[in-house]
């Protein structure tokens, strides 16, 4: 297996980190202060393709494969991760769409994702212990023409900005998972109501809310997949998501380290800069290395999707290193700053709280391991 | 419609390059290739020129063998073919056999209503490449060019010299450098780099371009790089007062001549 970037995938990254440093780290500050939903930068990923990355050029789409992505989030959140995190939702919706949507689900809503006029959101988690189980499960009833759906979802990205929603319900709250369906919806859909925007620890400009559905009658046309190929949908789904959450790690844990780097070699102590001290050194060593080894996880897990190969256990395995060693990369390199790297005008506090964010939000409790722990001979 | 040819240098990306501590010499293993800055700046001119008033791009570059990486990069930012003459030659040309290599081959090319590079490359910056051009290819030559606009065959240039701002206007074909301020390169979008595999680039062989041994020939050789840096005196001047301070430090830069 070869890691090393073709020439188009080390041009396509070249091409991210140029966006990013114009369009993303000017307003990376500003982005964790405010939380609000940074319009600009995610039209200007449009006109640079990024929104159509994976999708097929027949709806305008780059076509330009997963390794490639993993690259272009990786580069996008060394500088400003809650923009990768929208990216990653709109970009899990439209892969679900071109992959289980009809011909007229697709030419509906593809083109108008890959110019980034209609943004894309999953719902897929609920309050209860699983999705489709318990009292606020979203139920969708079969009725003539279609369903109507009932109930809440909980902690949607990009909700209230998203035009089209892939939303999970349960057919049959007898059989809870087991009748789990997807459906697109609409976001003027009557009935259906974001709720407020939640105040989140880190990845401050991706919006996250429960949707609320009352009596939400949709036509039989929405529905994504067949009726209870839900679960296999979501499983697909999350674990191509974690690929794309574990390179949105690797990018926030090498620019905690280049910028702690950075700071060691130009901070003095005891007559000469720190970074020629061992114990920074092991420090900074140690978080290099773990970002290194975790890109080129990223990049076998990615590897395997393109090729059509199954890549749910190298998915979960990259994805659960990386929820261990997360928030480690970042107390490690806080450490080499010391006090300035635990003050809010140095960058490293913002980034803490946007790995956390990463590996919480992003990280169903025991979805990764129950696949390792299965996969196992 | 201007037929417009960008010359430009494929360099090492500077910020890769390390320098060793023992002697100062330079580590490149690790650099990466990129087209030289201010010759992007060329290469987007030529593409804006090209969109408002039509015409076509093409560019040029001359190398070592690998110059190739540089086509895929180059292609996506506007130019519709590239040539490129790859040879061992250019790991020790200097200006001079760099302008005979390009003017040969614009010759062999050739005529173009535009030539454009940019004001000197990343890695040398010896800003020769544009007046020897035109010297050779026996065109007027605009250097040091911040703004540029093209109105059928003739050509008006806003100049930056030392100390004053000079307009000029050319009518026919021209070589012209350009600085960095004269536009922002843009960031070629996805479809931009995956679409530029299906451009035409074209080698030239430096054998075909009828160039006599003396013309490869570098009339300066390098004898050796080394890496800049800078050492602090970590001197403390802990006078009672400011002004002691001052004087103290003023009289030991004095004595080594800096003020």
């Amino acid at each position: 297996m070869n890691f090393e970037l073709t020439e188009e995938q080390q041009l396509i990254g070249q091409s991210a980190r140029d966006f990013a440093k114009e369009y993303l780290e000017p307003i990376a500050v500003e982005l964790d202060h405010t939380g609000n939903f940074p319009k600009a930068a995610v039209k200007a990923l449009a006109a640079h393709d990024f929104l159509g990355l994976l999708l097929s050029g027949t709806f305008g789409g780059a076509e330009a494969g997963f390794v490639s992505y993993a690259e272009v989030v990786e580069t996008l959140s060394r500088f400003a991760p809650a923009v990768a995190s929208i990216v990653n939702n709109h970009t899990v919706a439209a892969y679900a769409i071109q992959q289980w949507g009809t011909d007229e689900q697709k030419k509906q809503y593809l083109p108008g994702m890959a110019k980034g006029e209609i943004l894309g959101a999953t719902a897929v988690y609920e309050h209860g212990p699983t999705p489709g189980v318990g009292a606020n499960a979203l139920v969708a009833l079969k009725q003539d023409g279609g369903y109507i759906l009932n109930g809440k979802k909980a902690f949607v990205r990009n909700a209230g900005e998203a035009g089209v929603y892939v939303v999970f319900a349960t057919t049959d709250p007898a059989l809870g998972a087991k009748a789990l369906t997807a459906f697109l919806v609409k976001a003027e859909t009557a009935g259906m109501k974001v709720g407020a925007k939640a105040e989140t620890m880190g990845l401050k400009g991706c919006p996250v809310a429960d949707i609320t559905f009352e009596n939400v009658v949709i036509p039989e046309s929405a529905l994504l997949g067949a009726a209870s190929e839900g679960t296999v949908i979501v499983t697909k789904l999350l674990s191509i998501a974690s690929v794309a959450e574990a390179a949105q790690t690797v990018g926030i844990g090498q620019a905690a380290v280049q910028h702690a780097a950075a700071y060691a070699k130009q901070r003095v102590q005891f007559g000469k800069p720190v970074a020629t001290l061992q114990a920074i050194q092991t420090l900074l060593a140690e978080v290099a290395s773990d970002c290194h080894l975790a890109r080129l996880g990223v990049r076998n897990a990615a590897l395997l999707i393109e090729e059509g190969k199954p890549f749910e256990v190298e998915a979960a395995m990259v994805k659960s290193f990386l929820v261990r060693l997360g928030s480690k990369m970042l107390i490690d390199t806080c450490q080499v700053e010391g006090g300035f790297g635990y003050s809010e005008f140095m960058p490293l506090p913002r980034m803490f709280r946007d790995i956390a964010g990463t590996n919480l939000l992003d990280a169903p409790g025991d979805f990764p391991e129950k696949l390792i722990a299965a996969s196992i001979a | 419609m201007p037929k417009c040819l960008v010359c430009y240098k494929w360099t090492l990306d500077e910020q890769d390059i390390k320098i060793k501590p023992e002697d100062l010499s330079l580590d490149s293993s690790r650099a990466k290739g990129k087209i030289s800055d201010f010759d992007r700046n060329a290469v987007e001119e030529a593409a804006l020129i090209v969109e408002k008033e039509g015409g076509a791009v093409e560019v040029l570059s001359y190398g070592t063998a690998a110059v190739k990486l540089s086509l895929k990069d180059v292609l996506s930012r506007g130019a519709e073919k590239a040539h490129w003459i790859a040879d061992p030659s250019a790991e020790n040309a200097d200006a001079a056999v760099t302008a005979n290599v390009l003017a040969a081959a614009i010759r062999k090319l050739g005529p173009y209503d535009l030539i454009l590079c940019g004001e000197g490359s990343s890695d040398l910056f010896n800003q020769q490449t544009a007046p020897r051009l035109a010297a050779l290819l026996g065109l007027p030559c605009l250097s040091f060019v911040q703004k540029l606009t093209v109105e059928g065959s003739t050509v008006t240039a806003t100049r930056k010299l030392e100390d004053c701002q000079e307009t000029a206007t050319v009518s026919g074909p021209v070589v012209i450098s350009v600085l960095s301020e004269i536009n922002k390169p843009r960031i070629p979008t996805l479809k931009q780099v995956l679409g530029a595999a299906k451009k035409p680039n074209e080698e030239i062989k430096i054998a075909d371009l009828g160039l006599k041994p003396e013309d490869l020939q570098p009339k300066a050789l390098r004898q050796s790089v080394k890496g800049f840096v800078m050492q602090r005196r970590n001197v403390v001047y802990k006078e009672s007062s400011a002004a002691e301070n001052v004087a103290k430090l003023t009289a030991s830069l004095a004595s080594e001549g800096l003020c």
